[in-house]
């Protein structure tokens, strides 16, 4: 979820999901409300037609009256109260439809008191043709037909079914309005889906070409970065190359040097003098075989030791503290002396003639070398 | 449905009105059962008991008013109920108060041929609607006797008003007979 594009897809079928939720709500109650719309357009059409029967219940129940009249039979007399009471029947099922009606109220109050009377004429004239007083009959029909009942009814009806055709296209009007809102609601939120998800595909499409495009950089940046590294590699390898020339160079030059040093070495081991390489403070740092084969000392044991334990000079007295060797190094000049000694292991001297040599690196005496020659073999 | 129509009850023959009025533990359900075979025939009025049942024919009335006339003998509450739906015959059903289902001439051929339901007119009208998938507008309780032969009108609900104002539920001030 830390990705945007996916917040904002998520925040998308979310809102897609909201807008479905709404739609069928609101479709739902549009449904329930066409179906009531529905029913009342049933229930007008039912009473349009009850007022329809009634009349004809009305009508009915006034010629079966009269026929009865004219022939007396108890078939006729049946049907008469069965016109009578399918009248009250009517009445009643139109009652009952227009409950809700409060405007028809007085019609149908009308409408009951014509049954009433319709009734009661039906009564009277039973009573009277049963009594054989055929001028009650005529006179009771004569009123009726004086009062003008069934016109009335016919008048009374009419107005009523005006009325509930008027109710029936009103409540018609509302269900066509309510369907309509419905197929709003419904396209609407359908439209509006379809562009949610268009505009989440669109996110999607974006949001892939700009994935491609940083993939796009990284490679050309991953090219540029091998090529950087290739032309870097090639460098260093030239570089190496110099400088395993400049190694063989080295190394030739140290085989050289080595070979020069090993050479001088010899030399130096050549010679049957006792040789003294002395660091400035006179301790010794290198001599030759000739020193060990006269004194009977190891190399290492005279390594580092000064040269005055091992060779003592002889010669005219001197001033106390005074040392020669010292102030020949220190001057930068040669000394000899031709009386000097040097001991061996066994703490015999041997006599020998001695010479100092300064070492100089650049102008500066940095130790000395010292060679001494044993009387016989200078003999 | 087809296994429903195999597994009722094979035809009744030569039933009559005493037979039914003697049949012990005569439940709505037994009585059903004998109008397995009976075929539908539509008249304006009802017929006598002993003529619909010789001519095995009839029509919801006659059916309703017959199984009121007997289930009432055999000591059972029954109610006729007279529902009217758009753009048909209104349709008459027998309603037993003790079974808490009616009785309907379109259900006789069937296993089940009582339709449990509630006991009020709008229950029933909207049950009865529902079996001819259709909207119902007017329902009205009604009696009958075969002696006076003739439809007496009770309450009646109308569909559109408030299930809460109906004269089942709040019975009206009795009137003053006419």
């Amino acid at each position: 979820m830390s990705d945007p594009i996916i917040r904002r897809i998520v925040a998308l079928f979310a809102t897609v999901a909201a807008i479905l939720v709404v739609v069928a709500v609101v479709a739902l109650r549009n449904i329930s409300r066409a179906t009531a719309s529905n029913d009342w357009v049933n229930q007008t059409h039912a009473a349009i037609l009850e007022l329809g029967t009634l009349r004809g219940s009305f009508q009915a129940s006034d010629a079966a009256l009269r026929t009865l009249l004219v022939t007396g039979s108890e078939q006729d007399e049946a049907a008469c109260r069965e016109a009578s009471a399918a009248l009250l029947e009517n009445l009643e099922v139109l009652r009952a439809l227009l409950r809700s009606d409060r405007a028809s109220a007085p019609a149908l109050e009308r409408l009951d008191a014509l049954a009433e009377d319709r009734a009661k004429l039906t009564r009277d004239a039973l009573a009277a043709r049963r009594a054989a007083q055929p001028d009650r009959i005529r006179s009771l029909v004569l009123a009726d037909t004086a009062a003008g009942s069934t016109a009335e009814v016919r008048r009374v009806v009419e107005k009523l079914k005006t009325e509930q055709m008027a109710l029936l296209a009103a409540r018609d009007g509302e269900a066509y309005l309510q369907a309509q809102t419905t197929r709003w609601t419904v396209g609407t939120g359908v439209a509006l889906n379809f562009l949610l998800l268009g505009l989440a595909g669109w996110l999607v499409r974006d949001d892939v070409r700009a994935r491609r495009r940083a993939t796009e950089v990284l490679r050309e940046a991953n090219d540029l970065l091998e090529t950087r590294v290739r032309e870097r590699t090639a460098e260093l390898a030239k570089a190496n190359e110099v400088l395993r020339a400049e190694n063989l160079e080295r190394a030739w030059g140290s085989q050289a040097l080595e070979h020069q040093l090993r050479y001088n070495e010899l030399i130096v081991n050549s010679i049957s003098d006792l040789v003294f390489v002395l660091t400035k403070a006179q301790n010794i740092s290198r001599l030759n075989p000739a020193v060990t084969h006269v004194t009977g000392f190891e190399t290492k044991e005279l390594v580092n030791r000064p040269l005055q334990s091992l060779v003592r000079l002889g010669g005219a007295a001197r001033p106390a503290g005074f040392d020669p060797l010292t102030q020949a190094l220190r001057e930068g000049r040669e000394y000899r002396e031709a009386d000097a000694y040097v001991q061996d292991r066994s703490g015999r001297e041997t006599p020998v003639s001695f010479m100092l040599f300064p070492l100089r690196d650049r102008d500066r005496v940095v130790g000395g070398v010292v060679i001494l020659r044993t009387r016989d073999a200078g003999a | 449905m087809a296994v429903a129509v195999l597994l009722a009850p094979g035809p009744a023959s030569a039933l009559t009105l005493q037979e039914l009025l003697a049949e012990k533990e005569l439940t709505p359900k037994k009585f059903a059962s004998r109008f397995a075979d009976f075929e539908y025939e539509f008249a304006a009025d009802v017929l006598p008991a002993d003529v619909f049942l010789q001519r095995r024919k009839g029509d919801c009335d006659d059916y309703a008013v017959l199984a009121g006339h007997v289930l009432r003998h055999h000591r059972q509450t029954p109610r006729l109920i007279h529902v009217r739906m758009v753009g048909r015959v209104a349709h008459a059903v027998c309603y037993v108060t003790e079974s808490k289902a009616y009785l309907d001439y379109n259900n006789r051929k069937y296993a089940i041929n009582v339709e449990r339901c509630g006991p009020s007119l709008r229950d029933i009208a909207t049950q009865v609607a529902e079996s001819f998938k259709a909207n119902w507008t007017s329902v009205s309780e009604f009696t009958y006797s075969y002696e006076e032969d003739r439809k007496r009108f009770g309450v009646t609900v109308v569909k559109t008003d408030p299930p809460a104002n109906d004269p089942d539920r709040n019975p009206p001030p009795a009137k003053a007979p006419r």
